[in-house]
């Protein structure tokens, strides 16, 4: 098997590989995906609390959800990590509330708590590709100190008081740190819009 | 009148995290129906879940990962069969999302003179409770303080607050360490979409007196 190296990089273009599994059922396109995407979500889980196991069937989940919405996936709405990112981020809501009612199996539903946009005022969302730059420059500007408060920020589950523990200062300064970050980054998004 | 006052980018942030708790999550989303700006901004940061996502170091799956996930690629997918009706219909509350439309809604409680609360039913557990709260013009709330966090969200009418105007959309953050008082605005009543985390405490005589009446 071709190690992942060879197949893909941080700058694969996953957006048509995505759109080639609506278009015609790509499994190679799937497999290129799920080689990149499939650890990375792994890692998402278990840093957000979940056993080794239990975050391999969520990247598992995540992956065939890819390949059953590759249809949805709107290029001119959003950047395809951010895409992937949406679903692992549902289904990890999904399976969170399943262990508070004690593994009962429903249907999945935080997906409809995040479709907000068809309101009646336009929305000022930017085309994909002009978007992710965007971020991606604007993250670039940060400092590392700053974009790891950021980065936890997206395991929040335990709330500061694990990241001040994690990143060993005070917790008034992981929220004044995070308030900061935020407010840098916002700056910098609209500098560059 | 546009809208003037916003959850702050930390809250917006745990939104698109998928963090926040469910009742949180409801109040947050309802600014966010008629603010294109927070949206825009919401959005944002889903585009740097996706960084983060991208950028994490990768953890090993195990070796029979991909023929695992291949093989179930022509499973059958079972339809939904969520009840997507809405409950509510949007004439009757306008302003609030459309997932929120199809919770069930209790009745309208009178409270206080002039002001009614109905609860909203969460499907999933949470530490947040939410109701709507209807206050006739010129009400006066009672000055009040809070144990928790108090989210608020206008959906119709407005009140003003500290010398500010909080109209359709608005969002007010309430804490422990804020004391209001909120007057409702005349020509209409305010309904507001309320997420409140812990105990609200009246203040002043009165407010000791109806407390143990109120419990809200």
């Amino acid at each position: 098997m071709p190690s992942e190296s060879e197949l893909a990089t941080d700058r694969t273009e996953w957006g048509p590989l995505i759109r080639s599994i609506a278009t015609q059922q790509d499994r190679t396109a799937f497999a290129v995906l799920f080689e990149y995407f499939a650890p990375r979500i792994k890692a998402f889980m278990q840093r957000s609390g979940a056993s080794e196991a239990k975050a391999e069937e969520m990247a598992q989940e995540t992956m065939l959800a890819v390949w059953r919405k590759a249809g949805l996936f709107d290029p001119a709405s959003s950047g395809a990590a951010a895409w992937i990112f949406t679903i692992a981020r549902n289904l990890r809501i999904d399976a969170h509330r399943r262990e508070r009612r004690g593994g009962v199996i429903e249907t999945s539903d935080a997906e409809i708590e995040f479709q907000i946009d068809d309101s009646p005022q336009p929305d000022s969302r930017l085309a994909a590709a002009q978007s992710e730059e965007r971020i991606r420059s604007a993250l670039a500007k940060l400092s590392a100190d700053q974009m790891r408060v950021v980065e936890l920020s997206f395991f929040e589950e335990k709330a500061h008081a694990e990241i001040a523990k994690i990143l060993g200062i005070p917790l008034g300064t992981v929220k004044s740190r995070l308030r900061l970050a935020m407010s840098r980054l916002r700056t910098l998004l609209s500098e560059l819009s | 009148m546009s809208i003037e006052h916003h959850p702050t980018d930390t809250m917006l942030a745990a939104f698109a995290a998928g963090t926040l708790d469910h009742g949180q999550h409801v109040a947050i989303a309802t600014h966010l129906v008629s603010c294109p700006q927070c949206r825009s901004f919401m959005r944002s940061m889903e585009h740097v879940g996706g960084s983060v996502l991208t950028s994490l170091p990768p953890a090993v799956m195990s070796n029979d990962a991909l023929a695992k996930a291949e093989a179930r690629l022509n499973e059958p997918v079972l339809p939904a069969v969520a009840d997507l009706s809405p409950t509510v219909p949007e004439t009757e509350v306008p302003g609030l999302p459309k997932f929120v439309r199809r919770y069930r809604f209790g009745n309208w409680k009178w409270i206080a003179p002039s002001v009614h609360l109905r609860p909203i039913m969460l499907p999933y557990a949470s530490d947040t409770r939410v109701f709507l709260l209807k206050s006739g013009p010129g009400t006066r709330m009672l000055e009040h303080t809070h144990t928790g966090i108090e989210m608020t969200c206008v959906l119709c009418g407005a009140f003003s607050q500290d010398g500010a105007h909080y109209g359709p959309g608005d969002f007010d953050l309430g804490d422990e360490t804020v004391e209001h008082q909120p007057v409702v605005e005349p020509g209409q009543d305010c309904i507001c979409l309320v997420a409140m985390r812990g105990e609200l405490r009246l203040k002043g005589m009165i407010g000791r007196i109806m407390q143990p009446f109120i419990r809200l």
